[in-house]
């Protein structure tokens, strides 16, 4: 167990200097000269000159890289360059905005569609089935934006019954006030997609041989979907959902922007409209660390559901 | 005898797509008496897997269909259209049924003592408490040893076999009237496979239960059964006594699956194929009696096609931060091939047999040892000295499904070899030989345009067969060629290797589990174990007078059908 | 086995079954249709004239009188019945481009960076006299007169065009990269996986989005290159591990051991049997691209602003709801709803159709 943590940190590290490379190739040579981007917003040649300096820019792309993955390894990426805030305050302050819509979000849409994915199973091939598949497969087609800009209309500025946006100070007024619509669009806009890949996993496991087995024993139908079946999908389910945890961190940014949650979704299309390099920089280098420690737990999570992985 | 089961009028089919029906089952009737042992027998397609499973209810409900009139009557209590509430009270109690694959057939998350005592709480009433030690003791009477250890392991934590124990237990935990065993022994080893038919058959006189076995191998059958079915394309051909089965077989196709396996105690000139049974032709018996001489005798005066020296192939798997464990595939394997001559290369799952050849092919890269053709070693080669060799060694290998590329019409399979070796002028002469060849096979011209998937197994084997000939080749490496075909299709592939052995004048390294095959066709015989050959002789001294004991353990596990079962009796 | 001289390969019985298939045909059909239009707008066939103002702003959508016209300058209680729900800044009150037109600067495109500001000059001035224009239109009109349906025609070649590019980019990318990996293994494997885990370490949407961030130019190659380059990963996961169960299959040995080289077994044995995973794969990602082209341009770092999409319509669209328009939201969406579950349906049966079951 200890000799797969360490192999596994040790395997971290490439991917880190792959992913620190990637960005510095980015931002230093496709991106062109930072200085001149920050010269358009100052204005002043003699600032832009002492930027340079401060940034590195005149030494070599050796130098620079060094500089960056110091930036890395020290966790500090030093200041926004629109508001001058510690970049490492910011990533502090917007992460609990962020998690307080998405941990409601991810776990009202896991179970829900878990539930409705078991239901669809059972009555497989039927009308019902191919009905909610349709329906699925229609609602994954309407566009994210229009889930949130009606469901914001209508139900915000229309009906009244939330507000339309807006971020308080405790958690409680938070997450009963404003995060109320922004994870009811959030569920509704993942739980389409959710219920299509969790059915395919249970059918999946439906058609095993040991369903059979489990029949010819004369379980009933109830224990045979949900003990066995049921234990063995979410196998694929926890994949998928780790997976997907990551991407769901930036891929809610659209609500936290509508909904104006001061979050890191928020922040990143702000600092891509503002060419905020360093913020960029930093919150792209922190989600890849977290990409690579849920992929860690997702490996620890297996062994949790799964007997036959051994953690070498 | 009081009548367990009664099955009359039964017809399944299914529906494949919205165009195509196929009846599996076409109108069978038999009954099950108490305590007796009914054997179902069958090739690939004869419908007996799908009557089994449409006694259990355990159809697909998707696309099966039983027709109506069929009837499956238990205990005189009607069972089709019995609502599924009601059916799954028998099931797992009054009915077991066991399957061919144990390991998927066990769910891999749950203990193999849970998995048993869950029969227990759902029909007994048991608390988990008390199920779990009564799962170890059933463990224990399907004779795994350390039962209450193995009780906590998940079904990948045990062997082939004693997965197939602990489905045995389970099905005895509901204290069944009848036991279904379909297909129990296919995917296990001869050894394994006799220690199951025994355990079968010792649980059945202990319990007093009725057994229902289905199998396509006749020999098994023998064995174990009271009564015989026989079933082809979903029909029951004859039905009888074992020993009627055996000795009076009345239907030709009986007839024809009794002599188309090679048989152990002589050796025939050509082996009988189904045709000629079913057209009515009589089998040409005296060719059949004729023995072919043993060659053998001399041997040291043929030269040595093959060589291969202290071949090893070792395996190495990750484990832990550093450590790496070793796998000794094929360890210091030394033989020789004499021209013209076949070496047969026998051994269980897991011996290294298959390894051997295909590191001889080079399509393992061996650890050590060497590979000579014609005193060249093979091994060292580079891949452009080793081209003209490549056309020399060919291999045919064991799944006519996967051997043959399904994009491919047969006539690029077949011209291929010949184009990248420069064999014939033109695209015509090469089309030229490859019509030849698939003559010399046994099929039709009109091949060359077809597709794989729309020939039977055994004629894609046929068409694998003609693509290594396409190359002239010395030597050819059968790896299981015949392991995946139907017994009388096994026995047509069979005189086909001979043939063209004897009119190419070709050497073969025949590698095969099935030690009746290897006998027939091989003049030597080598057994592996484990990566290592531990014994070599001429083909019938080794089935006459085995010397090592792993040999003779693997000849006693034959199974040898009816007429053994009465010369042990006796 | 049949007794035709000449069979059916894998593709053809594919194809027929695809046929065969009533939900699959339907879908293909609306596919096409979609495709046929894209060109047809490309090449200016159809939609050629989308942005001219043909109709007052803001025409409500009416499928009876799509063909009234009114031969004088629009009622003044239509404009008046606007004016009151237009919020404050909106700079929507009378047609700035026919003003443009009025004032001979026509020539100067209404998304100019200033025509904001120089709406605001020309809305404080009193309107003058307006060409005819129609009051209706069957899908209604935007801000300045654009017919919608026009519109949604010219923004499928955009979206759909972004849509079908970029797949093919990450496809021909992930099947590549993947045989590779997948056929040779060893080092090529590990370094070619060390780039999938780097790419997959970081979200999809933050790299675009970083991408987009460093970019100053925007156009439809850029976009077209960023979602492509980015979006090969899942792809190249999938055909490698084809590569990986193939590369040991019998009839790939069986072709070693007849001497065919590395590249004939990887391209000619090996790629018509896993290509079908490349053929849905492309098929799934011009859908998920389609869809991610709307929102990058929503967000304006896609198509620019000359170019009309899917996603540009959504953006305005935004600020026309609030005042009630909402036409131009239900067409845009309507649009690219069909187009969507038209292809993922069509991409449903081409797996069905594509299953390697068969043998």
């Amino acid at each position: 167990m200890s000799a797969f943590l360490l192999r596994r940190l040790w395997q971290m590290v490439p991917t880190l200097f792959g992913v620190i490379l990637l960005v510095f190739v980015l931002f230093n040579f496709v991106g062109g000269d930072p200085a001149y981007l920050l010269a358009g917003k100052i204005s002043n040649p003699a600032q832009i000159e002492s930027i340079r300096n401060q940034l590195g820019l005149n030494e070599s792309y050796a130098v620079q890289l060094g500089i960056f993955i110091k930036q890395v390894v020290t966790a500090d990426f030093g200041s926004s360059w629109s508001t001058n805030e510690p970049v490492s305050q910011i990533i502090a302050t917007r992460i609990g905005p962020s998690l307080v819509v998405l941990i409601p979000i991810l776990v009202i849409e896991t179970v829900l569609a878990i539930l409705i994915a078991v239901l669809v199973a059972y009555v497989r091939s039927s009308l019902t089935d191919r009905a909610i598949m349709v329906a699925c497969t229609v609602a994954m087609s309407v566009s994210l934006l229009v889930y949130i800009i009606v469901g914001q209309y209508v139900l915000a500025y229309q009906f009244g019954w939330f507000p339309v946006q807006g971020w308080g100070e405790s958690l409680r007024e938070n997450l009963l006030k404003y995060a109320a619509l922004p994870v009811l669009l959030g569920v509704a806009v993942g739980i389409a997609p959710n219920v299509r890949l969790y059915r395919t996993f249970i059918l999946d496991e439906v058609n095993q041989d040991y369903v059979r087995t489990a029949r010819a024993k004369g379980l009933d139908e109830n224990t045979v979907m949900l003990k066995h079946v049921l234990r063995n999908a979410l196998i694929p389910i926890i994949t998928n959902l780790m997976a997907y945890l990551p991407a769901l961190l930036i891929g809610h940014f659209l609500i936290e922007r509508f909904f104006s949650i001061p979050g890191i979704g928020r922040e990143v299309i702000m600092a891509v409209e503002r060419s905020d390099f360093p913020v960029i920089k930093a919150i792209t280098i922190y989600v890849a660390i977290a990409t690579m420690v849920i992929n860690l737990l997702t490996d620890l999570l297996y062994k949790a559901v799964d007997p036959r992985v051994k953690l070498q | 005898m009081s009548e367990l089961l009664s099955v009359s009028h039964l017809r399944v089919s299914f529906r494949l797509d919205k165009a195509t029906t196929i009846e599996a089952v076409k109108g069978v009737s038999f009954t099950v008496s108490a305590g007796e042992t009914l054997a179902i027998v069958g090739e690939s397609g004869s419908g007996k897997s799908v009557t089994a499973l449409a006694i259990m209810g355990l159809l697909p409900k998707e696309n099966s269909n039983v027709a109506a009139g069929s009837s499956v009557r238990w205990q005189g209590r009607e069972l089709l259209g019995l609502p599924n509430r009601e059916l799954r009270t028998l099931r797992g109690s009054d009915i077991a049924m066991i399957f061919q694959d144990p390991m998927s057939s066990l769910n891999p998350l749950f203990t193999v003592g849970d998995q048993i005592a869950e029969v227990l709480v759902t029909h007994h009433e048991m608390t988990w408490k008390a199920a779990r030690k009564r799962a170890v003791a059933l463990l224990d009477e399907v004779g795994i040893p350390e039962p209450a250890q193995r009780a906590k392991l998940y079904p990948f934590q045990l062997s082939g076999g004693q997965q197939q124990r602990g489905m045995i237990a389970m099905a005895m935990a509901g204290e069944p009237k009848l036991l279904i065993a379909d297909e129990p022994t296919t995917a296990l080893d001869v050894t394994i496979q006799k220690q199951i038919i025994e355990l079968v058959n010792t649980l059945r006189e202990k319990r007093g239960m009725a057994v229902m076995w289905i199998s396509h191998d006749l020999a098994v059958v023998g064995e174990i059964a009271d009564r015989v079915i026989v079933m082809r394309h979903g029909e029951i051909r004859e039905t009888g006594t074992v020993a009627d089965i055996f000795t009076r077989p009345q239907d030709a196709y009986t007839q024809a699956l009794l002599q188309c396996h090679p048989p152990l105690d002589h050796r025939p000139r050509r082996l009988a194929v189904i045709d000629d049974f079913l057209e009515g032709k009589p089998p040409a018996i005296a060719l059949q009696r004729e023995a072919r001489p043993q060659v053998g005798a001399g041997e040291t005066a043929i030269a040595p096609i093959l060589e291969v020296r202290n071949l090893s192939k070792h395996f190495e798997f990750r484990e832990g931060l550093f450590g790496k464990r070793l796998l000794k595939a094929v360890d210091n394997v030394s033989f020789t091939l004499p021209k013209g001559r076949t070496v047969g290369l026998v051994g269980e799952s897991g011996s290294g047999k298959s390894t051997v050849g295909l590191t001889i092919m080079r399509l393992h890269q061996a650890t050590a040892g060497e590979v000579l053709f014609e005193g060249k070693n093979l091994l060292t080669m580079s891949a452009r000295e080793q081209m003209p060799y490549k056309r020399r060694i060919q291999i045919i290998f064991q799944n006519p499904y996967a051997s043959l590329n399904p994009r491919f019409v047969v006539g690029d399979i077949l011209l291929e070899p010949m184009r990248i070796h420069g064999i014939g002028a033109n695209e015509r002469e090469r089309e030229a030989l490859a019509r030849t060849l698939l003559d010399k096979v046994g099929l039709p011209a009109l091949t060359l345009r077809k597709y794989p998937h729309e020939f039977s197994g055994g004629q894609r084997q046929r068409i694998a067969i003609a693509r290594a000939l396409s190359l002239q080749p010395d030597v050819l490496i059968c790896d299981e060629s015949v392991s995946a075909l139907d017994v009388s299709v096994q026995a047509q592939v069979l005189n086909l290797l001979q043939d063209l052995r004897d009119e190419f004048g070709m050497s073969y390294l025949f590698i095969s589990h099935d030690l009746a095959v290897v006998k027939y066709i091989a003049d030597q015989v080598l057994v592996m174990h484990a990566g290592e050959i531990v014994e070599s002789a001429p083909s019938d001294d080794i089935y006459r007078n085995p010397q090592h004991a792993y040999t003779r353990n693997l000849l006693r596990a034959i199974p040898r059908g009816y007429a053994h079962k009465t010369l042990v009796a006796s | 086995m049949s007794t035709q001289a000449h069979s059916a390969g894998l593709w053809t019985l594919a194809w027929r079954r695809l046929l065969g298939d009533r939900v699959a045909l339907v879908s293909m059909s609306v596919v096409a249709l979609f495709i046929g239009l894209m060109l047809a707008s490309s090449l200016d066939i159809v939609a050629a004239d989308w942005n001219d103002e043909i109709a007052v702003g803001y025409a409500r959508p009416s499928l009876f009188s799509a063909t009234a016209v009114t031969e004088q300058a629009p009622e003044p209680e239509a404009v008046s019945a606007v004016i009151p729900q237009v919020g404050a800044g909106d700079t929507a009150i009378a047609d700035p481009a026919a003003v443009l037109k009025q004032l001979g600067l026509d020539d100067i495109k209404i998304t100019d960076p200033l025509a904001k500001e120089l709406d605001q000059i020309l809305a404080t001035t009193p309107a003058p006299e307006i060409k005819p224009r129609e009051e209706t239109r069957p899908f209604g009109a935007d801000k300045w007169g654009h017919d919608v349906l026009l519109k949604v025609i010219k923004g499928s070649e955009t979206s759909i065009f972004v849509g079908l590019a970029a797949a093919l980019v990450a496809t021909v990318i992930g099947t590549l990269l993947g045989a590779v990996a997948g056929y040779y293994g060893g080092w090529l494997d590990d370094l070619l996986n060390w780039f999938y885990s780097i790419f997959t370490a970081i979200p999809y949407l933050l790299l675009i989005l970083a991408i987009a961030a460093v970019l100053d130019q925007k156009g439809m190659t850029t976009i077209v290159l960023i979602l492509g380059l980015t979006g090969w990963t899942g792809i190249f996961r999938l055909v490698r591990a084809e590569y990986m169960k193939h590369r040991t299959r019998e009839y790939v040995q069986a072709a070693d051991a007849i001497g065919a080289s590395n590249f004939s077994r990887m391209f000619r044995h090996i790629f018509p049997n896993v290509s079908h995973v490349s053929l849905v794969q492309l098929s799934v990602h011009t859908v998920g691209f389609i869809k991610s082209e709307v929102i990058l341009s929503f967000l304006g770092f896609g198509v620019p602003v000359d170019k009309v999409s899917w996603g540009s319509m959504l953006g305005e669209a935004q600020n026309e709801l609030i005042l009630g328009y909402w036409w131009q939201l239900v067409a845009a969406t309507l649009a690219m709803a069909v187009l969507v579950t038209a292809f993922s349906m069509f991409t449903d049966a081409l797996r069905d159709a594509l299953d390697p079951k068969i043998k």
